[in-house]
């Protein structure tokens, strides 16, 4: 039997989405195959490249990218790994039914109410154990089951839960595994949905599929719904282990959808009884904590805690107060335990008088199976089960069941609780009578925080920029080095090695070890290449930094800044090894130009902001500074100086400013005006004082304005003495006179506004 | 007759640089139990915490949670606790140890919620096979549970060295049996994880033990360390202490703070400190005096 439809041979004699067990294709595919237009595997492969793009750019690319910039423990290398994808979007969706789905989302939610009322029973009286329907050895072996029955959290025990449902050889739907811990899937979901009426809108529309953006709406209000008793404006946050946790890219994507601060365990603290965001000045108050932390990674005071001091401290005491809701509670992870699903439907007829009408999968189960694209031109589908992920949020007494979900593609082989296959299949419901239900409620809306932003955030927003400047610095001087080689490359040997000694210091001030070069090893050729190696291995490791830093701040960055992160975090190959292209390096500095001009153009401009832009301007100025001192230094031969404040104006971006100012060959004295004095040049050392004045005023910070003032009015007085007649008197002098004041505003920063280091450290014991 | 035990036990921390926060949960307090009768406690906290919390757990020993939120360098817990201990009687009669296993299993009600967590496989007592290499021949068809325990006490102290350089609180049980060495921690894992995988409940016991002077000799002070041992569950007889350190059924001179599952349930000081990194160093004394020596 073979659709008609697709080019598709399903396994004989297990149930199939697309082709009954006549052979003929189900009606609703025949609707579907209109819809998608075509399945044509051309298109569909084109389509899945569409996808894998529009994913990359909402940041799934930069994530795994940088989490593989550093070699991992298999030694696998950032270059192996960047090429693979975190996951790929089947081009074609897994169709439900209206009248089927309504059944699974009465089933499921029927499980959810089950499940927490299993909740409360195994966290207070533990009926099941003292009738006998439990045994108790059994309940108190399961690792992070404690009985902490001393207090009921203060909202529901389960706001979020999923479900994975698969169907079996006959078509019927079994239970694969709960999840009430931190439920993982529904940033996913959103997203694949979002990428994939990007790539098949016609589809979604003329199919009437139920639409699945409405749950982080919902979510957002169970989570209101779920805070202590009594408060107007509850705040929640999302919390997660950052972006070294596997699920992070799901994390930053969701906090982003429901409009909540992302915060890691050192941006928050218990006092008093309640848990407090630090934010630039001093803390502020949370309410609800979604937590995307595991119940036994939560809390490092907790007994059978993993992860040593990791995680919140004292947060799961502070919660039995009453004035923080953990969603979902602590404790809660222990319904997902393997161990206790056998028991779950006995357990529901005893607690809630109810038989659950989703029965649970036996191991070795055959399972159903759906189409799935695999590219091959002869055979380009392959029939494979496929897992759904259901999402559900309690609203008060109300469960909404999420119209979608993901489907997890199994391998040959794989036990449907852990698919391998790496391929998700969209969830589409069809037909009417599926529709998320907004809940109309009159709860007041979740405040914002604000203006206020955690230290955490404005820290790595700073080094951001900071990064952003220094690999902008690093790429654009191999860059014009590498050019005038290119045209010269005679240059090498020029006036005795003056010009390879010349950029040769230029390049280790674009390194950030500013040191006059005297004397070198080998020939002036070997030194010259020599510094561009070295140049493009710092530029390499800024980009690294520059990536590290983004991820953890994402959700303050504009949704393209995903797509120029995934670029440059692929660029990074390109500065190890072999001799860089020009060329590659073009796109680069495009790319860091897209990035800084989204900075600029894209961010709002508060608080978070400032951060951003006084990193980025700070390091401009000792850049500036930095290309300055290492040309000045030097005392060149005449015919060595025209290449050599090229090169220096070239590096910062101000060769043309230059020669459209002064239509001149190259006066140094001119040159100097141009980047230190010249406040009109974006690039010169006066505009980005004139910036560092702004931003200290914009944070109401006096001692920094006074700082900024302090370098600005030593500079110029420095400047005015010790550059005349385009040398400098004394460097020694120079450098004390212009970058001091400024490296001590850097340091005066950093104690501001960073100074608390907050890393949790788990007490010995004895 | 009860003897009176005055117990100052004292734990120091020193960060080397200041903190911001720090958050501690103690099990110092003693709880009361049938031989046992707290006279006094007395926590002393420096530097004085800005919110302290006492409280039963769930398995109803008392616990206390402070924390400071003000920069520290260092902190200083002394509980000084003040008790009667008596003397807990091994009864002469029994049951056999594997009615007690089926009693306990059948358990129904309040008493299935009392067995419950202490016939648990928990991370720190895993139901090892090797385990039986100890209970098998001790555990015999028929023989009473008191006998049993006994026997599986006497042949621990005889096949373990104790030895305070070999383990930790992390040390898994499986190189304790591999080793055949460890501390009284280890040993009091190992007793439970034994009992347990024979269905019999067993509690991880903590607490002090006076350790008695050579004769002539004046008692240290400063030399006694918090102690560990067991309790097994024999039916109508009630809970039976017994410590394989020592080889003692009963227990002589043992005072017991509380109990749990394992030492996780029941650790005397835990906490965390959010601050810079620095050299932590950890001082603890235990002091264990006998006020009225018969």
């Amino acid at each position: 039997m073979t659709s008609d439809v697709l080019r598709y041979v399903p396994s004989p004699g297990r149930y199939d989405e697309v082709v009954d067990a006549d052979g003929t294709t189900r009606p609703t595919w025949q609707a579907v195959a209109k819809a998608l237009g075509s399945f044509d595997p051309a298109v569909l492969l084109e389509r899945q490249r569409q996808a894998d793009r529009l994913l990359d750019a909402q940041g799934t690319g930069h994530l795994v990218h940088e989490i593989s910039l550093a070699p991992d423990r298999h030694g696998v290398t950032a270059v192996a790994r960047s090429v693979s994808h975190p996951w790929r979007l089947d081009p074609v969706p897994l169709v439900i039914e209206a009248p089927e789905f309504r059944r699974l989302a009465d089933g499921a939610t029927q499980r959810m109410r089950a499940l927490a009322a299993l909740l409360v029973d195994l966290h207070g009286p533990r009926r099941l154990v003292t009738e006998g329907v439990l045994p108790a050895p059994l309940l108190h072996s399961i690792a992070g089951y404690r009985p902490v029955s001393e207090h009921a959290p203060a909202g529901p025990w389960l706001v979020h839960y999923a479900l994975d449902v698969v169907r079996d050889a006959a078509g019927v739907w079994h239970v694969v595994q709960d999840l009430t811990d931190s439920p993982t899937g529904l940033g996913y979901s959103l997203l694949n949905r979002t990428v994939l009426a990007r790539v098949v809108p016609d589809g979604l529309r003329t199919l009437g599929v139920a639409a699945v953006n409405d749950h982080a709406d919902t979510l957002r209000r169970a989570l209101t719904a779920a805070a202590p008793a009594g408060l107007r404006s509850p705040r929640a946050v999302v919390l997660t282990a950052g972006p070294a946790d596997p699920t992070y890219v799901e994390h930053s994507y969701l906090a982003t959808r429901l409009g909540l601060h992302l915060v890691e365990a050192a941006d928050v603290v218990m006092r008093a009884g309640r848990l407090w965001l630090r934010v630039l000045d001093g803390l502020e108050p949370i309410d609800v904590v979604y937590r995307r932390v595991l119940d036994a990674r939560l809390d490092p005071l907790e007994p059978g805690h993993l992860g040593g001091g990791s995680g919140v401290p004292g947060i799961v005491w502070g919660a039995t107060g009453g004035r923080l809701t953990l969603a979902n509670g602590y404790g809660a992870g222990v319904a997902e335990a393997p161990e206790l699903a056998p028991y779950v439907v006995e357990a529901a007829r005893h607690l809630l008088g109810e038989f659950l009408s989703l029965p649970l999968l036996q191991p070795d189960a055959a399972l159903g199976s759906s189409p799935v694209f695999v590219g091959d031109d002869a055979v380009p589908f392959a029939p494979r089960p496929v897992v759904l992920r259901m999402q559900l949020a309690r609203i008060g007494d109300e469960i909404v069941v999420m119209p979608g979900g993901a489907g997890r593609v199994l391998a040959v082989g794989d036990d449907p609780r852990r698919p391998t296959a790496q391929v998700v299949k969209d969830v589409w419901v069809v037909g009417s009578g599926v529709r998320s239900r907004p809940v109309p409620v009159n709860a007041p809306p979740q405040v914002d925080f604000g203006g206020s932003v955690p230290k955490r955030v404005a820290d790595a927003l700073y080094w951001l920029g900071r990064a952003a400047e220094r690999s902008e610095v690093a790429t654009r001087a191999v860059r014009v080095v590498t050019a005038q080689l290119l045209q010269d490359p005679m240059l090498s040997t020029f006036e005795d090695g003056a010009w390879a000694v010349g950029v040769a210091s230029l390049l280790r001030a674009a390194q950030g070890v500013p040191s006059a070069i005297s004397e070198y090893e080998g020939s002036s050729a070997e030194l010259v290449s020599r510094e561009l190696a070295a140049t493009c291995t710092s530029a390499a490791g800024q980009l690294a930094a520059l990536v590290q830093e983004a991820t953890s701040v994402r959700e303050y960055l504009s949704t393209t800044t995903g797509r120029v992160l995934g670029r440059l975090a692929r660029a990074y190959p390109l500065f190890v090894g072999a001799a860089t292209q020009a060329d590659d390096l073009d796109t680069v500095l495009v790319d860091l130009a897209a990035l800084s001009g989204l900075m600029m153009e894209s961010t709002v401009r508060g608080p978070s902001w400032r951060f951003l832009d006084l990193g980025r301007r700070l390091e401009r100025a000792l850049g500036v500074l930095g290309a300055v001192e290492a040309s000045m230094a030097l005392h060149l031969p005449p015919m060595a100086q025209q290449p050599i404040a090229d090169a220096v104006l070239g590096a910062n971006e101000s060769l043309v400013a230059y020669r459209r100012r002064y239509r001149s060959e190259v006066d140094f004295q001119a040159v100097l005006d141009l980047l230190l004095r010249d406040d009109a040049n974006p690039r010169s050392l006066a505009y980005q004082l004139d910036r560092l004045r702004e931003h200290a005023a914009g944070l109401g910070w006096s001692g920094g304005a006074a700082l900024v003032e302090r370098a600005s009015v030593n500079s110029l007085a420095t400047i005015d003495r010790e550059v005349v007649n385009g040398r400098i008197v004394s460097l020694d002098a120079f450098v004390l006179g212009v970058r001091g004041p400024l490296l001590e505003l850097a340091a005066a920063i950093v104690q501001r506004w960073f100074a608390d280091p907050v890393n949790p450290t788990l007490m010995r014991g004895h | 007759m009860a003897r009176r035990y005055r117990i100052v036990h004292r734990t120091e921390y020193q960060y080397g640089r200041p903190m911001a926060d720090g958050f501690t949960t103690t099990h110092l307090e003693p709880r009361e139990r049938e031989h046992q009768h707290i006279v006094s406690v007395e926590l002393a906290i420096d530097p004085a915490p800005d919110e302290l919390e006492r409280s039963l757990d769930a398995l109803g020993n008392p616990v206390t949670r402070f924390a400071v939120h003000r920069p520290h360098t260092s902190l200083v817990v002394e509980s000084t606790v003040v008790v009667d201990v008596g003397l807990q009687p091994v009864p002469a009669e029994s049951p056999p140890w594997e009615d007690v296993a089926l009693l306990a299993m059948a358990a129904r009600d309040d008493l299935a919620n009392e067995l419950g967590p202490y016939l648990a496989a928990t991370f720190s007592t895993p139901f090892l096979p090797e385990l039986a290499l100890l209970t098998e021949h001790e555990f015999t068809p028929g023989r009473p549970i008191a006998a049993a325990v006994s026997g599986l006490c006497q042949r621990m102290f005889g096949a373990f060295a104790f030895d305070a350089g070999f383990s930790d609180v992390t040390t898994p049980i499986a190189d304790v049996l591999a080793a055949r060495r460890g501390v009284c921690q280890d040993f009091a894992h190992v007793a439970c994880a034994a009992l347990r995988s024979l269905g019999l409940p067993a509690r991880y016991v903590s607490g002090y033990i006076e350790t008695m002077p050579s004769p002539g000799e004046a008692k240290l002070f400063g030399v006694d360390a918090s102690h560990a041992w067991c309790s097994v569950w024999a039916g109508d007889q009630g809970w039976l202490d017994f410590d394989p350190t020592n080889d003692q059924m009963p227990p002589m001179n043992h005072i017991t703070v509380g109990w749990g599952r394992d030492y996780g349930d029941v650790a005397p000081v835990r906490g965390v400190v959010i601050g810079p990194s620095g050299t932590q160093t950890l001082a603890v004394s235990v002091d264990v005096v006998s006020e009225n020596r018969q």
